[in-house]
């Protein structure tokens, strides 16, 4: 009996760390300004009147905007690039384990360094607020990232497929584009997803290179800590809207990335 | 049609490990070459050389007269069959055979045909829209072997193609692979690491070892005169018994000595051992040329101790231990039985013996 209950009642208890503050979020973005801050919690009325404010006295749909263009741009450029870096990481060991170091090591840097620096050459580039220059600077994050993650789905097995390719007449590019591509998808999909999802939620970056009108909603969510106090039900029923792509899209994720790594077609 | 011939050719990875040493090979049009060798020795390496997918060292292939050297695998007109069929896992087994087809641009009616000609010889019609991943692996097998067919290249090159395939399918597959090759006359290169494949499906078998030919010829001309123990030993189950002999008698050529027998040469063997008298000798039995009746119109006789009797149905395989301690095989009649202990008499054919130097494993011949 107890043996039953004991992992049930860890689980319980674990799942309650992490559900409780999502679920104490959604219960605050759903309240009134003078409920939520009440101790212990009351429920008060329930209503989306945050969630008009937000989107009516914020240009929060603004956020959501660049947030959707800044996350899609960088993935959908960053995408390609980084599938070819490891295609030639993997196939041709291009640079060695050296270069891979070096691509992996402006990972390791603490990204405030890589941030000065760019703001200077963002400066000189009238870069600084805009989304082109936000979607430059979030490549530095998932082009490296992405390059190592995708070295892992070029492995041996599609070589061996691609080697089927060669002979059966097809040149190296057309190897890639019709057999390395297709076979290796589910892993290039999920890749996506996490590229889309790093942006999505990047901070500090969007912070100081982007302006008013190219605010992400990280950014704009920070807003809602005013010198006047946390707005905290108007700051909840932001969040949630935040999150909310992220929660869509992490199932696919998921799905993607265990058949990216298990792609069962070869014995 | 093609004839594919290999000159000095060498494959050397990194700095220092010799994959392929400097072999020569001619391999004829419309014929079904094995390369056989344990794993290791070079045979795969050998035929990726010639698929193009492995760059040349040193060397040259040469299809039909023509250094292929540096044309691209795709342009060499071969189809390659490989050990783990590598089938295209997104596209149907249709699209898997129309693949090399639209990419030589066929107009669709000539691939329809194609496609269902090859499927109907390979009976995979009803598979033609399911993916390699719900294939059985004898179908992905038949799959893997009809987009080579589909093609209609210059050669065929197999890349221990059966050795997936659990028993009872593989000696099915020999059988289909042979047809195969007698129906379409094309050439044919075969690697293997099994010697039944080997003596069963090659019209000539060339047995490679640590990166060097060692023999090349019809199989049973190298199954009847192994160039060296490695061969002798490698070519059959049981393999060839290998005993540490000397030669000996009056003369020191008169007879070979295993303590106590000693059998007697004959005229042909004298001559070929001239200049050894009285040296060490590994004298080469074959399991088969060793009765329990006095079979041979030459042989001689020795005792063995019974080791184990392998009943295999058919035949009976006797482990006996000679009185100095080497063990023989002998392969016998099915009713064959003796409990282990148990002395037994040998009758040695003495017309196939076979010998090979001691130090260099080599066969010795007259010359």
């Amino acid at each position: 009996m107890v043996a039953q209950l004991l992992p049930h009642a860890v689980l319980i208890a674990f799942s309650a760390a992490i559900l409780l503050p999502l679920l104490w979020l959604l219960r605050v973005a759903l309240t009134d300004k003078t409920t939520a801050y009440k101790i212990p919690p009351e429920w008060g009325q329930a209503s989306i009147g945050n969630f008009v404010e937000i989107f009516t006295g914020y240009p929060f749909f603004n956020y959501f905007i660049n947030s959707v263009t800044v996350a899609i741009g960088a993935t959908v450029i960053a995408l390609p690039l980084a599938a070819a870096i490891a295609y030639a990481f993997a196939r041709y060991n291009t640079g060695g384990m050296s270069l891979r170091l070096v691509v992996l090591s402006s990972q390791m840097l603490p990204p405030v360094i890589l941030v000065l620096p760019l703001f200077t050459l963002f400066l000189k580039a009238q870069l600084l607020n805009s989304l082109v220059g936000l979607i430059a600077a979030h490549l530095t994050i998932s082009l490296p990232f992405l390059a190592w993650l995708l070295v892992a789905f070029f492995d041996r097995n599609i070589a061996l497929v691609e080697e089927a390719a060669r002979v059966d007449g097809a040149t190296r590019l057309q190897t890639f584009l019709r057999i390395t591509l297709p076979v290796a998808a589910p892993g290039i999909l999920a890749a996506g997803l996490l590229s889309f999802i790093l942006s999505w939620n990047e901070f500090l970056f969007a912070l100081i290179l982007s302006g008013p009108q190219t605010n992400t909603l990280p950014v704009g969510l920070s807003s809602f800590q005013t010198h006047r106090g946390v707005d905290i039900s108007l700051l909840s029923a932001a969040t949630i809207c935040a999150i909310l792509p992220v929660f869509v899209l992490l199932p696919f994720m998921r799905r993607y990335l265990i058949k990216g790594l298990s792609l069962g077609a070869l014995k | 049609m093609a004839e594919i011939g290999l000159r000095n050719l060498t494959k050397v990875y990194g700095q220092d490990v010799t994959a392929v040493d400097s072999i020569d090979l001619d391999v004829r049009d419309g014929e079904f070459m094995v390369l056989l060798g344990p794993s290791g020795c070079g045979k795969s390496t050998t035929l990726r050389m010639i698929a193009g997918l492995e760059a040349v060292t040193s060397g040259e292939i040469m299809i039909d007269g023509d250094v292929v050297n540096d044309v691209d695998p795709a342009e060499r007109d071969l189809a390659v069959v490989f050990q783990n069929y590598a089938l295209y896992p997104h596209m149907s087994v249709a699209g898997n055979l129309s693949f090399g087809l639209k990419l030589r641009k066929l107009p669709r009616d000539e691939i329809d045909r194609r496609i269902a000609a090859t499927a109907d010889m390979l009976g995979i019609g009803d598979l033609l829209k399911r993916r390699p991943r719900q294939l059985s692996g004898g179908q992905q097998q038949r799959v893997a072997l009809g987009r080579a067919l589909v093609r209609d290249p210059a050669a065929f090159l197999f890349d221990e193609p059966l050795s997936n395939l659990d028993a009872k399918l593989r000696a099915a597959m020999r059988t289909e692979l042979i047809k195969l090759h007698r129906m379409l006359g094309k050439t044919i290169v075969h690697v293997t690491h099994d010697q039944v494949e080997a003596m069963t499906m090659g019209e000539r078998i060339c047995i490679m070892r640590d990166g060097r030919i060692v023999q090349v010829g019809p199989p049973l001309e190298v199954y009847r005169n192994p160039a060296d123990t490695f061969v002798a030993g490698f070519l059959a189950s049981p393999p060839m018994n290998l005993l540490d002999a000397r030669l000996g008698g009056e003369t020191g050529l008169d007879e070979v000595e295993l303590p106590p027998v000693g059998l007697p040469l004959l005229a042909r063997h004298k001559e070929a051992l001239q200049g050894r008298a009285g040296g060490a000798i590994t004298l080469g039995i074959r399991p088969e040329d060793l009765d329990v009746e006095p079979s041979a119109a030459q042989h001689a006789a020795m005792t063995v101790t019974v080791v184990a009797v392998e009943a295999l149905g058919p035949e009976v395989i006797l482990v006996g231990a000679l009185p100095g301690g080497q063990e023989v095989s002998a392969r016998l009649e099915s009713d064959f039985a003796a409990p282990a202990g148990s002395e037994v008499q040998l009758h040695v054919d003495l017309e196939r013996l076979h010998f090979f130097d001691t130090d260099t494993g080599r066969a010795v011949t007259a010359s």
